[in-house]
């Protein structure tokens, strides 16, 4: 078996890269719509059927805008896009804005008891059925442990799925079975320009990271006027107005 | 195995010794001092041939069983469905040697010429497992069978056997020579039968093996077990009959329950509970859990037996893949909201709707998850087709997180602080409505927001009101 394979089927694998390389997801990846950060992602984008951690950013820090020109683009093809345990009230006319319909989304509140949040996310990235699946686990009762992420982990691969899980910056020493994880920080805001985040990729599969990536998020209230219209011009927007701030 | 005095089965070592099929025991023992007999059980024997024939319900639902030892498939039906003759016996030996049975098969276009053909096969345990006969060289591969064999096979009466012995027939193609009334004068009417049978000249229909309603199977182990990886060998046969029973219903499993019945102890046994998250057939799934399960089980006694019960099973639910490729929607999603809403309770899961109202508390409602499909994506998504927002260039000026009630803000030298003072980013944009349930609902709202910004970079949208400073949305 093993002599009928050759080194580049192995390394067509998504499991499989090379040391100086980085790995590509063996079912594609979503254009995150920030290229500095594309060019740091193994597949050029956010992955699919694999978990992606973003550790800490407090609400507010624009944490969420880092996501939505990929999300936008999947609601927008279609897939329904699942929120397990929001930590605040989504508030349509904002998501609608940004190209995501709200009878696209799906909001699951498990309570307080424990293991909840784990079991709907599992639930719903083995359903298969969403394009995206996004769940916050920061909240003290709420923090999943490494073999709860181990199992989401595993329901999630090879299905086509989108997924984010937003966990506390006490977990960063912790190992986690994610295949990416990003820690992100708001940076302080400086006079005339818009919100900044940095991004420190923890853990991806390739290389690792050497520096951090400060990106420049559009400005609330500001792109307004930029938005209008369609949801790809809506991305390409985005981008422009990022070109625009740099 | 002796069965009524007289040896059935004789391994390797004893046959060496002269112990033949069908000695008395006396014989085999005189033969064979230390020969150790073990008494058979037909009970044993027939509920493991139903347990393979639940098994070969996976590859064909045409079984049917020749006890004592043989079970028949209709396989010409399935071949294209697992890529040919020989991956689909490939993939049946490989489980079934998997599954700790020796194998012994034949592959003929009737079913009595392939139970000869495996008779054949288990008489020479050195040749190959399958004798295969295609329908063109049925003839010629069947001349060569002995005809003893094929006698104790079809049972015909010892005189026949005597009479054949005495003409000097030894293999099958001997008969075939001679013509249908020579054979009928010489060796009646019961063995002509069937020879046409085999040959395919006459209908042979069987009767099939009904598939039971409930699963529900008990394995008796060869000894006492006390190891996890002993047990796991036995469940494995258990799981394959299960998943072979799964696929004929069209079934798929929930849930199953795993009994381990102990040495001493009559009345009490062991039970772990096999619960999927998913409805799944996938035994080697199965067998991955149980694993964990045993593991962690400890064991008051030895191990007799394994009884396993098949609890909560369902359809399997069809899904209709995309002509052009698209995604496939609907039918997966409800199955999986449907279990969230059982355990969460309905309110929990909820779609959202946006409601034209400039009030923000009121800009979303909750929406029935399963009420309809989402709109088309052709549609544009916001603002005018739906009325939703009052105006898109205000909609994007909106956070995407609103708090459930709005939070007062300290002010400090007349700046409103949260995680330290904030800088206000923009002018006010007044909001005023709801003067018609004034008093009630969420009221009457008179309000300047601004969207501002704390020194540790957080952007929030806050309002001013005659009572102060709120919070009332972050920008993530």
């Amino acid at each position: 078996m093993s002599s009928s394979l050759s080194l580049t089927d192995v390394l067509a694998r998504g499991d499989v890269w090379r040391g100086d390389a980085l790995a590509a997801p063996a079912l594609g990846s979503i254009a995150s719509g920030y290229p500095a950060l594309d060019a740091e992602l193994p597949g050029g984008g956010w992955p699919r059927g694999g978990l992606t951690e973003l550790l800490g950013g407090p609400g507010g820090a624009g944490e969420l805008s880092l996501l939505l020109p990929a999300l936008a683009a999947l609601a927008g093809t279609g897939g329904r896009i699942a929120l397990v345990a929001p930590p605040w009230q989504v508030h349509a006319p904002a998501w609608a804005a940004a190209g995501i319909a709200p009878e696209r989304l799906l909001l699951v509140h498990p309570g307080r008891a424990p293991g909840q949040v784990a079991w709907c996310l599992e639930q719903l990235l083995a359903s298969g059925s969403f394009a995206a699946v996004l769940g916050w686990a920061e909240a003290p009762g709420q923090r999943l442990a490494p073999a709860q992420i181990r199992r989401l982990q595993v329901a999630v691969e090879k299905r086509s799925v989108f997924a984010v899980l937003w966990r506390s910056t006490v977990e960063l020493a912790q190992a986690s079975a994610a295949p990416l994880r990003l820690h992100c920080e708001p940076l302080p805001q400086a006079a005339g320009r818009g919100r900044r985040l940095r991004l420190r990729i923890l853990k991806r599969r390739g290389a690792a990271a050497s520096h951090a990536i400060d990106l420049e998020l559009s400005r609330p209230g500001k792109v307004a006027h930029a938005v209008a219209g369609s949801r790809i011009s809506a991305i390409a927007a985005a981008g422009a107005g990022l070109a625009l701030v740099a | 195995m002796v069965e009524r005095g007289r040896v059935r089965v004789a391994d390797a070592q004893a046959a060496a010794a002269g112990v033949l099929p069908g000695q008395r025991l006396a014989t085999a023992l005189a033969l064979a001092p230390g020969l150790q007999a073990l008494a058979g059980d037909p009970g044993c024997e027939a509920a493991a041939l139903q347990q393979l024939a639940c098994w070969a319900g996976q590859f064909s639902p045409d079984v049917s069983l020749a006890p004592p030892q043989t079970i028949l498939l209709e396989i010409g039906g399935c071949l294209r469905l697992f890529g040919g003759l020989a991956a689909l016996l490939t993939a049946a030996v490989e489980q079934l040697q998997a599954q700790g049975w020796c194998v012994a098969g034949g592959v003929a276009p009737t079913p009595l010429a392939a139970r000869w053909l495996a008779a054949a096969a288990a008489g020479q345990p050195d040749g190959p497992p399958l004798r295969t006969a295609t329908a063109e060289a049925l003839d010629d591969v069947l001349a060569v069978l002995p005809l003893s064999l094929v006698a104790a096979v079809s049972q015909w009466s010892p005189a026949v056997g005597a009479r054949l012995a005495a003409c000097g027939c030894r293999v099958l193609g001997d008969l075939l020579a001679w013509s249908e009334a020579e054979l009928h004068l010489r060796i009646g009417g019961a063995p002509v039968a069937d020879l046409q049978r085999a040959r395919g000249l006459r209908p042979d229909p069987l009767p099939p093996f009904a598939f039971p309603e409930h699963f529900a199977q008990r394995l008796e182990l060869p000894g006492r077990v006390e190891l996890a990886e002993g047990l796991l060998c036995a469940a494995q046969r258990l799981l394959a009959a299960l998943a072979g029973w799964l696929q004929v219903r069209q079934l798929q499993l929930l849930a199953a329950s795993l009994s381990l019945e102990h040495e001493h102890s009559a009345t009490s046994c062991t039970q772990i509970a096999l619960r999927f998250g998913e409805p799944s057939c996938d035994p080697e799934r199965w067998l991955r859990l149980l694993r964990e399960h045993l593991a962690r089980q400890p064991l008051p006694a030895s191990v007799l037996a394994l009884r396993l019960e098949a609890e909560q099973v369902v359809a399997i639910s069809g899904s209709s893949a995309g002509l052009w490729g698209e995604q496939a929607a609907g039918e997966g999603a409800a199955a999986c909201i449907e279990r969230l809403r059982a355990r969460l309770g309905a309110a929990a899961v909820s779609s959202l709707a946006a409601c034209a109202d400039h009030r923000p508390e009121c800009a979303s409602q909750p929406r029935s998850p399963l009420l309809s499909a989402p709109p088309s994506p052709q549609q544009p998504p916001t603002g005018a087709s739906q009325g939703a927002a009052p105006d898109q260039d205000q909609a994007a000026t909106r956070p995407l997180w609103l708090y459930p009630q709005p939070q007062a803000l300290a002010e400090r030298q007349g700046v409103p602080c949260w995680r330290g003072p904030l800088r206000l980013q923009g002018p006010a944009e007044r909001i005023e409505s709801g003067w018609w349930d004034s008093g009630e609902g969420e009221g009457d709202v008179r309000r300047d927001y601004f969207v501002a910004c704390n020194p540790a970079g957080q952007w929030l949208w806050i309002f001013r009101t005659a009572d102060g400073w709120f919070l009332h949305g972050l920008f993530a």
